[in-house]
């Protein structure tokens, strides 16, 4: 399970997470929704421990963030994560020299599955296989948890189908999964918890299913609640 | 393989391409400096010499010996050696900014990797030192290769029986601290040069953590590192009035500049560890 405890982070004088908190668990898909600006990405780069917060605990299987903890858990930004000047061939190779929990056999299913050529040098891909790119070298690493921060953002509708398919495939299944996007209609039927977020605070959480049955909401019905208040 | 030699590995290929064309501008620059210096003074010695009847002395007198000291003053010569230093100096701010300018977010993935952020670090330092090393370690094989070629062109009686090593240094003071004559010298001068990479490394993490503010907090601690380091120095000469003797006087520096250098390694070990910001 991921827990983010009461995290606040200030950025240039300004707050940008307020007293955060909520929990991901392994085997559901956890979605921040919010406008721009609302503290999405910070809260991933924070848990990923790539920007230091202010005060609070985020904690990993119990665990705060550690070296080991990237064996557990992988991240797929919003932007490349690879150097541009390798070749995907290159990335991969990577990977696997640095990741024990990499998954070469995964890793070559995804490259045909994305229709991606190795030898393609990353600084030429377009915005769509970027997208595919990062997906790949996060799904390709055997970890319990996934980050990903708008996988949909920017790309054409094809390769939105295709990474849209990814999330009903066995390789989201039994991982948890935190994912950040505008585009909730692509993954709202797949969504096991919501968490609104508004100006680094935390509006409103709650689980799709339960508002679904007891309530007869949809994660969009909820969300213009919130929002247009 | 350790994950730390594995990203020496990784960093030094990143800039393999650029080093091994500074080594080929080197070899190919000094060679024409070889052969276009020997060639201009064999010219002047048959113009001087079998045409205008002066004597060897004479000639030698207003020319000079040829030797390695004589190709220290073409830049076909001194061009390469200053290129790779520059390239060198600039590489040292590239080395980061790299992973995060343009379209690069790389920082991302090395931020990620399943091993201590101390290896991070200690990769890049240690692949300049190698780059650093292998320039150095270059000149030094090449020397006395020209030196050599030199022998061939020119004529025995118009070359000094010089070690090599006298004859490159012989003109220019900034030669013998590149390339310092014994182990106690390269220790000492190249020490520094590490310690002032770890403390630009400093400067540019505490940027890259803090940005314009770290600029300010980067540059303060650029200027007390070095009062630091120099802190014998100028207490010898203000308030002691040569109070300490030579050897005293280089312990301390060594005590500061380890100082210097451990406070750098610990203080951008801690920002990388836990102040850094993609």
């Amino acid at each position: 399970m991921i827990e983010v405890k009461n995290i606040r982070k200030k950025y240039g004088g300004k707050t940008v997470l307020e007293d955060i908190s909520f929990t991901a668990e392994k085997g559901d898909i956890t979605c921040l929704i919010g406008l721009n600006g609302a503290g999405k990405t910070t809260i991933l780069n924070a848990i990923m421990g790539l920007t230091p917060i202010q005060s609070g605990q985020i904690l990993i299987n119990g665990e705060v963030l550690h070296k080991a903890s990237y064996e557990k858990i992988s991240y797929i930004p919003d932007t490349i994560s690879m150097s541009p000047q390798m070749k995907i061939s290159q990335g991969l190779q990577f990977m696997d020299d640095f990741y024990s929990s990499w998954n070469h056999k995964r890793a070559s299913e995804l490259l045909d599955f994305f229709s991606l050529s190795e030898n393609e040098r990353i600084s030429r891909l377009s915005k769509g296989n970027i997208a595919k790119l990062n997906i790949l070298l996060g799904l390709s690493l055997d970890v319990e948890f996934i980050i990903m921060d708008e996988p949909f953002s920017g790309i054409d509708l094809f390769s939105r189908e295709q990474i849209a398919e990814v999330f009903t495939s066995n390789l989201i299944e039994d991982r948890g999964v935190i994912i950040t996007t505008h585009e909730i209609n692509e993954i709202e039927h797949l969504i096991d918890k919501a968490i609104l977020l508004y100006d680094g605070t935390v509006l409103k959480e709650f689980c799709t299913e339960e508002t679904r049955e007891k309530e007869g909401k949809s994660v969009v019905d909820v969300m213009r609640e919130v929002y247009q208040k | 393989m350790s994950k730390y030699i594995k990203l020496v590995h990784f960093e030094f290929n990143r800039f393999s391409n650029i080093f091994f064309i500074l080594i080929g501008i080197t070899i190919v620059s000094q060679i024409i400096s070889v052969f276009t210096s020997a060639n201009n003074y064999l010219g002047n010695v048959n113009q001087m010499v079998y045409r205008e009847g002066m004597t060897k002395e004479q000639f030698i007198e207003q020319y000079d010996y040829m030797s390695l000291h004589q190709l220290t003053d073409s830049v076909w010569f001194v061009g390469p050696i200053a290129l790779c230093i520059v390239t060198l100096l600039i590489y040292l701010f590239f080395i980061w900014y790299r992973d995060w300018f343009g379209k690069n977010s790389f920082i991302y993935r090395l931020l990620m990797l399943p091993t201590s952020r101390v290896n991070l670090y200690m990769a890049k330092v240690t692949t300049i030192m190698l780059l650093v090393f292998g320039l150095v370690g270059l000149q030094l094989l090449l020397l006395p290769i020209e030196n050599m070629i030199l022998g061939i062109i020119v004529p025995s009686e118009y070359t000094m029986d010089l070690p090599v090593y006298e004859t490159f240094t012989y003109r220019y003071e900034f030669l013998v601290k590149l390339f310092p004559k014994t182990f106690m010298q390269f220790s000492v001068y190249y020490s520094v040069g590490l310690m002032g990479v770890l403390v630009l490394f400093t400067v540019i993490l505490f940027e890259r953590c803090f940005r314009w503010k770290g600029i300010a907090i980067g540059i303060i601690y650029c200027i007390l590192s070095a009062l630091v380091f120099t802190s014998p120095l100028i207490v010898q000469s203000t308030f002691l009035d040569n109070f300490f003797y030579p050897i005293e006087l280089l312990g301390l520096i060594v005590i500061t500049g380890l100082i210097v250098t451990t406070a750098s390694i610990m203080v951008s070990l801690y920002l990388l560890k836990n102040k850094i910001t993609v």
